[in-house]
Formats: structure tokens, C-alpha cells, sequence
């Protein structure tokens, strides 16, 4: 019985041990690490094991919270950038300037999320920037949109609406990318630049 | 001693255990959370339903993107084989097929580069026969299908609504 009992103890406590470190490395509990098949193009980061059946349990599981019904890198590659160009965290408090070209795919988009991975719950129609919007700038290679939490900005400028926000991401899809994407990141995408104007003391 | 050598050896074991299960629970179960609130907000089987456009007060899933038209069709093959058919448009499109554990076992585009005639599923061992051209595909249990189409504005969302009146998502054995 004196040997019984820590053994039983000790089979609980591994059990909760490792159902608590299962859920925070998929992301359950609190932001759990960054796994998988990573990659990361200044400051912007994906994971191409998105979707893929080998991916391992790990991606499997973080994919299942945070991109449910994601698709493959062949048919979409997703970049999440969640600071800005100075390295600090993206916060509705501030406002910023993203800027940017041609992206190698069919069509893209950047859509802001909330810390929770949703829209945030604001209701100004302002929620994404995208390769039609940047063609009807006039110029497709070089276009600019701002984040803020109010629209003040100049007339005329493309807003998103950061506002209810909180920290939040910006998150680029790519759709049908160019082969020369998939092979070589690096050298194929030149993300956009996420610049900070303006801060609130101490947002960010 | 030897008592807390056997205690840190269950617990070694135990946390292995403990991890591995709940690591590989997790998929199955957050997919079966998605369908079951499908199921509670009135999202029927064997049938395309066209979502509402994607907004803070409408997203029902995480990331939802907001310049794509979703429509979504729930089945389970255990009943017997699915029919699923889309039409293409000359936009960007896509049919997803996601198993129980959240894989992205099958995907079309429907943007009219590809000859998409439709896509029988069932499951493993127990192929049926397809209507001509259609793709046939096996996989367990019940899943989940998906069309997006681009959709920035509000014309090109009620265009792809429409198309969804023009797809199939229906059991095979059941009689219309």
C-alpha cells in the first residue's frame, strides 16, 4: 500500500501533465511555440505543412485551432506578420502605413485578425486590403493602405480598420502562388512593410 | 528509494501517454465541435449552404476571409457514397473536401481551368459508380465540403451565391 499510492499519484499527475503540455503545444492553452515547417520572409511568417496530411500531429492539432478548413500551399499560402517594421507588436492603439508591390500570385489579400484570430468586432466595412484594391490605385507595384482605428487619414486613403482590435495580425493570402513562391520564398516574395506613424504613449 | 524511482517512471510514462492522446484527440474533436454548431445553427446535411458575407457580426469560424463567397455542405459516407458537383465561373474558385481529423483530402478549382465534373465520395472498400467524368474519392466517416469563390464586393457575393443553386451535395443511396 506504501508503494501503491505515490504510483497512483504519480499515473494522475502524468496524465494531466501531459493532456495540459498537449494542449498548450497545439495552442490551446495560451499561444503554445511555433512548430512545423516554417517559414519566414521579414517579419512575415507561414507554415506550409497547412492542410498537407503529413503534417505532423503537432501542425495537425495547431491547425485545427487557429486555421480551421485551411487549404494547401498549392492552392493558398497564408503569412501572418504580427509586428511591425521596428520589431514591436501591432496594437489598435497605433496607427501604421503598409506598404507594398506585386505579390507571385494569382490574387492576394491581407486581412487584419484580432489576438483571438477573428474580424475584429467593429462595424466600419474596413477589414481587408487586396489585389483589386491595389489595382484600382493605379498602381498595382506600388500601393499603401493604413491601419488606424478611426478614419482620419488623408481623403481618398485606403483605410482598414483596426478598431476593438487589441494586438493584432495582419494575415496574407496568396492565392494559386507562382511555383517559384512555393520553391523559394526568399527570393519570390517581397512581403509588405508594415511601418508605424503614430503611437499612443506607451501602445506600443 | 526505489519507491520514487517507480513513482517518476509512471509519471514519465503516464505524461507520454497523456500527451499523445490528447495531441492526436484534438483534430477529431475541434472538427466535431465545428459540425456539431453547424448542426445547431441549422446547417443541414447533403446540401450546399451558401454563408452569409464573412463580417465581424457573421464569422463563424476563425480567420474567416472576407473577399470570398463560402458555401459549405456536411455529410457522413457511412451512410452511403456523396455526389458533389460545382460549376465553374471566371473567377477564383475552389472545392475543399476536409476529412474528420481536418485534412484537406481532395481539392478542385473552379475558375474554369480545370475540367471539374464532379467528385463521388465514399468509404474505403466500397466504390461506387461514378456519373461519367466525375473524380471518385474514399475516406471514413463524415466530413465536410467547401467552395470559396472570390467575392470582394457585394455584386460578385450575390453572384456566387447564385451558383450554388447550380451544385450537388447529395447521398447516393438515398432516392430523390
Amino acid at each position: 500500500m506504501r508503494l501503491l499510492w505515490p504510483l497512483i499519484t504519480a499515473a494522475i499527475l502524468g496524465l494531466v501533465a501531459g493532456a495540459l503540455s498537449a494542449a498548450w503545444m497545439a495552442g490551446l492553452l495560451l499561444s503554445g511555440p511555433r512548430l512545423g515547417d516554417g517559414v519566414k520572409v521579414n517579419g512575415w511568417t507561414s507554415d506550409w505543412s497547412i492542410g498537407a496530411d503529413s503534417a505532423n500531429p503537432y501542425i495537425r492539432a495547431r491547425v485545427a485551432r487557429f486555421g480551421l478548413l485551411a487549404l494547401r500551399k498549392e492552392e493558398a499560402v497564408y503569412f501572418t506578420a504580427a509586428r511591425d517594421s521596428d520589431g514591436n507588436p501591432l496594437s489598435d492603439q497605433c496607427i501604421y502605413r503598409v506598404s507594398g508591390g506585386e505579390m507571385p500570385a494569382e490574387w492576394w489579400s491581407i486581412t487584419l485578425y484580432d489576438g483571438d484570430s477573428r474580424l475584429p468586432m467593429n462595424e466600419d466595412g474596413a477589414l481587408s486590403f487586396d489585389a483589386t484594391k491595389a489595382a484600382d490605385t493605379g498602381t498595382p507595384d506600388n500601393w499603401s493602405f493604413r491601419v488606424s482605428p478611426q478614419q482620419n487619414g488623408r481623403p481618398g486613403e485606403v483605410w482598414v480598420s483596426s478598431r476593438n482590435a487589441g494586438r493584432f495580425d495582419l494575415t496574407l493570402r496568396l492565392y494559386l502562388p507562382d511555383d517559384a513562391l512555393l520553391t523559394r520564398p526568399e527570393n519570390a516574395l517581397k512581403p509588405p512593410v508594415i511601418d508605424e506613424l503614430f503611437c499612443e504613449k506607451g501602445a506600443a | 528509494m526505489m519507491r520514487w524511482f517507480a513513482a517518476a517512471a509512471v509519471f514519465l510514462l503516464m505524461t507520454l501517454i497523456g500527451h499523445l492522446a490528447v495531441l492526436n484527440a484534438i483534430p477529431s474533436r475541434i472538427m466535431a465541435t465545428a459540425q456539431l454548431k453547424m448542426a445547431e445553427r441549422g446547417v443541414p446535411t447533403y446540401q450546399w449552404v451558401a454563408s452569409q458575407r464573412m463580417t465581424p457580426q457573421t464569422q463563424t469560424i476563425v480567420r474567416p476571409s472576407p473577399d470570398l463567397a463560402y458555401a459549405i455542405c456536411r455529410f457522413d459516407v457511412s451512410d452511403g457514397p456523396v455526389l458533389l458537383t460545382a460549376p465553374a465561373s471566371d473567377t477564383y474558385g475552389s472545392l475543399s473536401v476536409f476529412d474528420q481529423r481536418t485534412n484537406n483530402v481532395f481539392i478542385a478549382r473552379l475558375d474554369g481551368e480545370e475540367d471539374f465534373r464532379g467528385l463521388v465520395i465514399h468509404a474505403p472498400g466500397n466504390a461506387p459508380e461514378a456519373p461519367d467524368g466525375a473524380e471518385t474519392l474514399a475516406m471514413p466517416g463524415p466530413g465536410l465540403a467547401l467552395v470559396r469563390r472570390l467575392a470582394p464586393d457585394q455584386a460578385t457575393h450575390e453572384a456566387a451565391t447564385a451558383l450554388v443553386d447550380q451544385s450537388t451535395c447529395k447521398n447516393l443511396d438515398h432516392v430523390d
